[in-house]
């Protein structure tokens, strides 16, 4: 029987790991490409490039105009991120705790982004923030506002369940009896235990906006151009450059994605963990021990 | 004056009320405990004096000073949650030091008095390890710490125990209460386990539906509940109306009061003929035994009506079995007229 089921679970693996293999190999076979595109110095007629060189990357990374993108990219979402935990996360906190009745709606409110698609929110924008009093298009600053609106609901969900898991309303009452303050204890009791969560909200928004083209396109395009418009110009001009460029910006993604599932995963301490039942944690002091006979 | 002084205190939540007028006092260094089922509104007082829920109407003063209208941080009570609401992100040393440490006390001056803490609720050596690394009943007694070291004017135990099991519930109930002798700390203590109750108590206070049912100590309440309601509430006490006693093969009851209650330890139980001059005689038929460790509990049929009978265990009670005819005899004195609860 064990032979037989052996034999089974044998073959049930071979048949997951094909299909990882498989899918692995779909998605990441465009990146070896483009990869092996961006250090290939010839390649039209060979199966493999005729030589290899780091040229494009030494041309891409003296390059003003990509870093210059590049630090624009880094701008843009560092700011709309600090900014979106500066507001939300109090927000977030007051609403769920000392007004629930207003979470329906905040909750309303912060899924918006999800049913307005990219191009139909480019256009309104636009429409509106071309002309007086608030001529603000093509500037850094309608791309911070509409990137705000766009990670409100990951940095709200993110937010929303930490304090969750923690049960900050509790937590809360017991910093204040022990004589905390309503922000003192938020500062020094939520905001330490909910950090993993906020952590993770920032990273993943930030790859977000990062990551993002059609409103950056757009939205400013050419006059205040971030790294995904730069890269999308490239594509037109230099084969080699334009692959290194997806390259190098692919990794940065990832890196970033990497970090979001180390901090996503990190569990807050609440569990009571079985090896604390070690030893004899219970063990009654001598003078209770004498109560404990009568 | 009393130590702990509440008058005529209400709160409703959305029209539920939840405390109707309630008073009580609480003498210093005492340890009361406020018992009733979930829902009486036990929980809400106890949040009351600590000022995490505002009251609708009544006052509240301890030591002297009306803390009705402060904020929890100005009221100096210490407070001890069901689920222990230790800081995850702070180790051992640093929840018992937070409140101190809000106070604006320097380093040096909380050390000793942390370690004076952790020697008293026995966690020295576990002053670096955190919430999630300790049981629950060391998680509770750091909970403990933390409150006690700021010397709070009044100790608030929200059913510290509930969520331990019964070993360590009664071992850290032990505990608990030593140390609120040794610091003669006023403590409120709030529970729905009415053995806890008693066993803990200088005195209860049973409430029901936000009101205090019945004040007295744990013996006062045990052998001479006040009502229906309290007699239900604590033991297994039979509880009888004088109509349901009609008509039965019961002989010399008592000719005051329209409910009763009979503990079920005072009732003798034989196969042989009882006297009905200073008792109530009764015949009835064993229904049902059961065995409680060194108490056994019979279930007595008395022409349909259910009496609960406790025996010590190691009598010479094997006939007494299951189907066998049986006379009970009642002490007059054990018929405690009660009042009828609506």
């Amino acid at each position: 029987m064990n032979g037989v089921s052996g034999k089974k679970s044998a073959a049930s693996r071979i048949g997951h790991l094909f299909v990882v293999i498989v899918i692995l190999t779909f998605l990441l076979l465009p990146l070896l490409v483009t990869f092996l595109f961006s250090i290939s110095t010839v390649w039209d007629h060979t199966i493999l490039p005729k030589g290899y060189s780091f040229d494009s990357y030494a041309a891409l990374f003296s390059d003003d105009r990509f870093l210059l993108a590049l630090g624009r990219s880094f701008l843009v979402a560092s700011v709309t991120v600090v900014l979106s935990l500066i507001v939300m996360v109090p927000t977030i906190f007051i609403v769920s705790l000392y007004v629930p009745k207003l979470e329906r709606w905040l909750q309303s409110v912060v899924l918006m982004p999800f049913a307005v698609p990219g191009v139909v929110a480019a256009v309104g924008l636009i429409k509106l923030y071309s002309s007086p009093p608030f001529a603000i298009s093509g500037t850094i600053w309608i791309l911070i506002g509409v990137y705000f609106i766009i990670i409100l609901p990951f940095v709200y969900q993110s937010t929303r369940n930490s304090l969750r898991s923690v049960n900050a309303a509790e937590l809360m009452e017991a910093a204040e009896v022990l004589g905390a303050d309503k922000p003192a204890a938020f500062a020094q009791v939520i905001l330490p235990n909910i950090m993993p969560g906020i952590i993770a909200a920032s990273l993943l928004s930030f790859s977000i906006v990062f990551g993002e083209f059609v409103l950056a396109n757009m939205l400013v395009g050419g006059s205040y151009e971030v790294v995904q418009v730069y890269l999308y110009h490239m594509l037109g001009t230099d084969g080699h450059r334009s692959s290194a460029t997806i390259v190098t910006f692919f990794l940065l993604v990832l890196i970033l994605y990497v970090l979001v599932l180390k901090f996503g995963q990190r569990k807050p301490r609440t569990a009571v963990t079985s090896d604390a039942k070690e030893g004899n944690p219970f063990e009654l002091r001598p003078d209770s021990k004498r109560v404990e006979k009568f | 004056m009393s130590f702990v002084r509440i008058q005529n205190v209400s709160k409703s939540f959305n029209d539920n009320r939840v405390l109707n007028q309630v008073s009580l006092d609480i003498e210093e260094g005492e340890f009361v405990t406020l018992l009733g089922p979930s829902g009486c509104g036990k929980s809400t007082l106890l949040r009351a004096i600590a000022g995490l829920n505002a009251i609708d109407e009544g006052s509240i003063s301890v030591g002297g000073k009306d803390i009705t209208n402060l904020p929890p941080k100005k009221r100096n009570v210490g407070m001890v949650f069901q689920s222990y609401a230790l800081f995850p992100n702070m180790n051992v040393y640093d929840n018992i030091a937070f409140g101190l440490k809000m106070d604006g006390l320097k380093k040096h001056e909380i050390r000793p008095k942390v370690e004076q803490m952790l020697s008293i609720i026995d966690l020295k050596g576990k002053e670096a390890s955190y919430p999630s690394q300790l049981s629950g009943g060391q998680q509770q007694r750091v909970a403990l710490a933390r409150s006690l070291i700021k010397n709070p004017t009044v100790l608030l135990l929200d059913e510290p125990l509930s969520a331990l099991d019964a070993k360590i519930r009664r071992s850290l109930r032990n505990e608990i209460r030593l140390i609120q002798k040794r610091l003669n700390m006023t403590t409120i203590f709030v529970t729905h386990d009415q053995e806890e109750a008693l066993t803990i108590s200088d005195r209860i206070f049973v409430m029901n539906h936000g009101r205090i049912e019945q004040a007295g100590t744990p013996n006062e309440i045990y052998i001479v509940p006040a009502s229906e309601y309290v007699a239900r509430f604590i033991g297994n006490y039979n509880v009888w109306s004088r109509e349901q006693l009609k008509g039965l093969p019961v002989h010399g009851l008592p000719e005051q009061g329209d409910m009763f209650a009979v503990r079920p330890e005072a009732i003798r139980m034989d196969t042989a003929a009882g006297d009905n001059e200073n008792g109530v005689v009764a015949d009835g038929k064993v229904s049902y035994v059961s065995i409680l460790g060194n108490v056994l509990r019979f279930e007595v049929d008395v022409a349909g009506l259910p009496v609960t009978v406790d025996m010590l265990s190691g009598q010479s009670i094997e006939h007494l079995s299951t189907g066998t005819p049986v006379k009970l005899f009642i002490p007059r004195d054990e018929w405690k007229s009660i009042q009828k609860s609506s």
